[in-house]
């Protein structure tokens, strides 16, 4: 990247892909994803189907918490209603786009009904009352079996062999779900870089720094925070949706708290409100994790104590380490880095 | 028909309940008001608390137990450490930054602490040492009853709560924290050392909390991993209250603790009433009793945000 300002106008300046180098990163790096999984293993395809899942979630609470600044702690409620949502259209044969469409909205729904009191209040009172969600949802909605009728059952098993939309286009094996999620992931990815670059995505910041010089200058701030509950709460659910179709089986304990704050961890090690962070979190996450949770299995065979209960003792100090360190994230750290480089060796 | 003596007996329990509530609700508010922390971590504290005396005070981690009253002394006295080295270590870096990052950050300490209780004794409860449990019931005027184990861990709360009360009205440090929990910059033109006062802020705050956790765990005869619910359920406490108002803490524990033990005798299993004028009964399943006060927490949200003794937050650009 040469040093200086190169740009001239706004359209190249706001581009997705301004250089000639990110031409080439793309071209050389986009079918990558795509190769992928006929070269790696079912196991790393899965661990990688499940991180592009993730990303979807997280890309959601990215719009909700890093664009419009709204604390959402119900990550994992939302997921769930998208889950048991899809789960149920699936049965009777809607197909996996209805199906994911339509548990996304009811997500959605939700998640706007949750946001009313932005109506009055702000910040944390938001955030007490998706807590209150996610307890609602965690302790009693889907565990209570005479609520069945709503929900089908705290554990169900999620049709496997269902086609795109109704019988046609079938998918089912490992690398069909691995494609499904990446090409969602891109779709919302590109939502999400475009959403950040419209007008929405700036109102939705103006409220972020200050929604009361916001509403000064005439942002209607209810209206568009309740637009970033439906936008962010829409793909919570419709990732959920995809994490129950690509397990093959939900249970109200995977939408835990728990997974909130995974979630949290993804968005704010990457950098909150910005993609590639959220992407970048999920990744470099998901593999940690995975290397994590099989050596504390290790350690809890070997000591014969519950090891694997330490997981979450590490992701908290990483938030914790984190936010001390570079409350902007890995990405930003990263940014000063390049930044510093480009213009050495002088100060500006 | 309404079956008066059990109706007395529910309501008393729940008192108790609110009572014990009160102690992790005061905790909660003594923070907010004094730094303006928002602990998500109170539940996972207050658990925190009610395994500690497990560990000092029965042999299943430690190779020996110590007598139950040096457990629970030890306890506490590991909660005032607790405060003091959170404030220190955690909590200072966090001035000054956004409420969203210490929001997240409370919400990380809580799962930490979760985790390291569950390292130790997983998912299941713990008994207490005999020394801490009290069988029987306590009969009360009316022809109702409460057990003893409840009716002595209710008694020592209130006298918890009114020890605080006096504690913030008579003495020169009470007095220092709630004049820097009112106007922190007068306070310090005034002499008060901010710093020193938040560290005692987070100090009793902690410890106030652990004690709330091992006495909800005595009033059940051992520590459980359902402590750590508190933490969300004592937000419909305080928000009712009004998120910085102490007396309103209390009050607002109260109202929920009441609440939540006549939702669990009348809205859950086979003692749930029946709706009017139908033999349907309104029976909403196992767990309810703990979901009306979120219930309320989320219509108090909705019609009083600021509580019932809060002060209406008034912004300027």
């Amino acid at each position: 990247m040469p040093c200086g300002e190169y740009f001239t106008d706004y359209e190249s300046r706001m581009g997705l892909v301004r250089w000639r180098t990110q031409k080439i990163a793309l071209a050389l790096g986009l079918p990558i994803p795509f190769i992928a999984p006929f070269l790696l293993g079912g196991g790393t395809v899965t661990l990688l189907t499940q991180a592009y899942i993730f990303a979807i979630a997280v890309l959601g609470l990215n719009v909700i918490l890093g664009y419009a600044g709204e604390i959402v702690l119900a990550q994992g409620a939302f997921m769930a209603i998208g889950a048991y949502s899809t789960s149920r259209l699936l049965a009777v044969g809607a197909g996996l786009f209805p199906a994911l469409a339509v548990g996304g909205l009811i997500s959605a729904l939700v998640a706007v009904g949750f946001g009313l009191p932005s109506f009055r209040v702000k910040g944390f009172y938001i955030a007490i009352s998706t807590l209150a969600l996610q307890f609602i949802a965690e302790e009693w909605f889907f565990v209570n079996p005479q609520l069945a009728f709503i929900h089908g059952g705290t554990t169900q098993s999620v049709p496997s062999n269902v086609g795109l939309v109704g019988p046609v286009g079938a998918l089912g094996t490992t690398i069909d779900k691995y494609l499904l999620a990446l090409v969602l992931l891109l779709v919302f990815a590109l939502l999400s870089l475009n959403l950040s670059r419209t007008g929405i995505g700036k109102t939705f910041r103006a409220i972020h720094e200050n929604d009361l010089s916001a509403s000064v200058l005439g942002v209607n701030v209810f209206k568009n925070k309740l637009l970033a509950f439906a936008i962010g709460g829409f793909m919570i659910g419709v990732a959920g949706g995809l994490f129950g179709f690509q397990i093959g089986f939900i249970n109200a304990e995977y939408f835990t708290l728990g997974l909130t704050l995974e979630h949290y961890v993804m968005l704010l090690f990457g950098g909150l409100g910005r993609v590639w962070g959220a992407l970048l979190g999920v990744g470099v996450v998901t593999l940690v994790q995975d290397y994590l949770n099989d050596g504390l299995n290790y350690l809890a065979d070997l000591t014969g104590t519950n090891a694997t209960a330490l997981l979450p003792v590490f992701f908290g100090s990483i938030i914790i380490v984190v936010l001390a360190v570079e409350p902007k994230g890995v990405l930003a750290g990263l940014g000063k880095i390049k930044e510093y480089l480009r213009t050495w060796p002088f100060a500006y | 028909m309404v079956d008066w003596v059990t109706f007395i007996d529910i309501s008393l329990s729940g008192l108790g309940l609110g009572a014990l509530y009160a102690l992790v609700a005061m905790g909660f508010s003594l923070i907010y008001k004094v730094t303006g922390v928002l602990n998500f971590a109170q539940g996972q504290i207050a658990m925190i608390g009610a395994y500690g005396v497990v560990v000092f005070g029965t042999a299943t981690v430690l190779p020996a137990a110590i007598p139950a009253w040096a457990a629970v002394l030890v306890t506490v006295l590991l909660g005032l450490v607790l405060g003091l080295a959170l404030e220190r270590v955690v909590f200072r870096q966090f001035i000054g930054e956004p409420v969203l990052s210490v929001i997240i950050v409370t919400l990380a300490l809580g799962s930490i602490l979760e985790g390291v209780v569950f390292f130790l004794y997983g998912q299941n409860a713990q008994a207490y040492p005999s020394a801490l449990t009290f069988g029987g019931q306590l009969s009360l005027p009316l022809g109702t009853s409460i057990q003893a184990a409840y009716a002595i861990a209710v008694a020592i709360a209130l006298v918890v709560v009114a020890v605080l009360m006096l504690f913030f009205r008579e003495t020169v440090t009470g007095s220092i924290l709630r004049a820097s929990a009112s106007d922190e910059q007068a306070a310090m033109v005034l002499g008060v050392s901010i710093e020193r006062t938040i560290a005692l802020a987070w100090t009793l705050s902690i410890a106030i909390t652990a004690i709330g956790g091992i006495l909800l765990a005595t009033s059940s005869g051992g520590a459980a991993v359902s402590i750590e619910n508190t933490g969300i359920i004592i937000f419909a406490a305080v928000v009712l209250g009004g998120l910085d108002s102490i007396p309103g803490a209390f009050i607002g524990s109260i109202v929920v603790g009441v609440l939540q033990e006549l939702g669990s005798y009348y809205l859950v299993g086979g003692t749930a009433v029946y709706v009017p004028f139908t033999d349907v009964q309104a029976n909403f399943g196992a767990g309810f009793g703990e979901i009306l006060p979120l219930i309320l927490l989320l219509v108090v949200i909705l019609v009083k945000p600021y509580g019932l003794f809060g002060t209406e937050r008034i912004e300027r650009l």
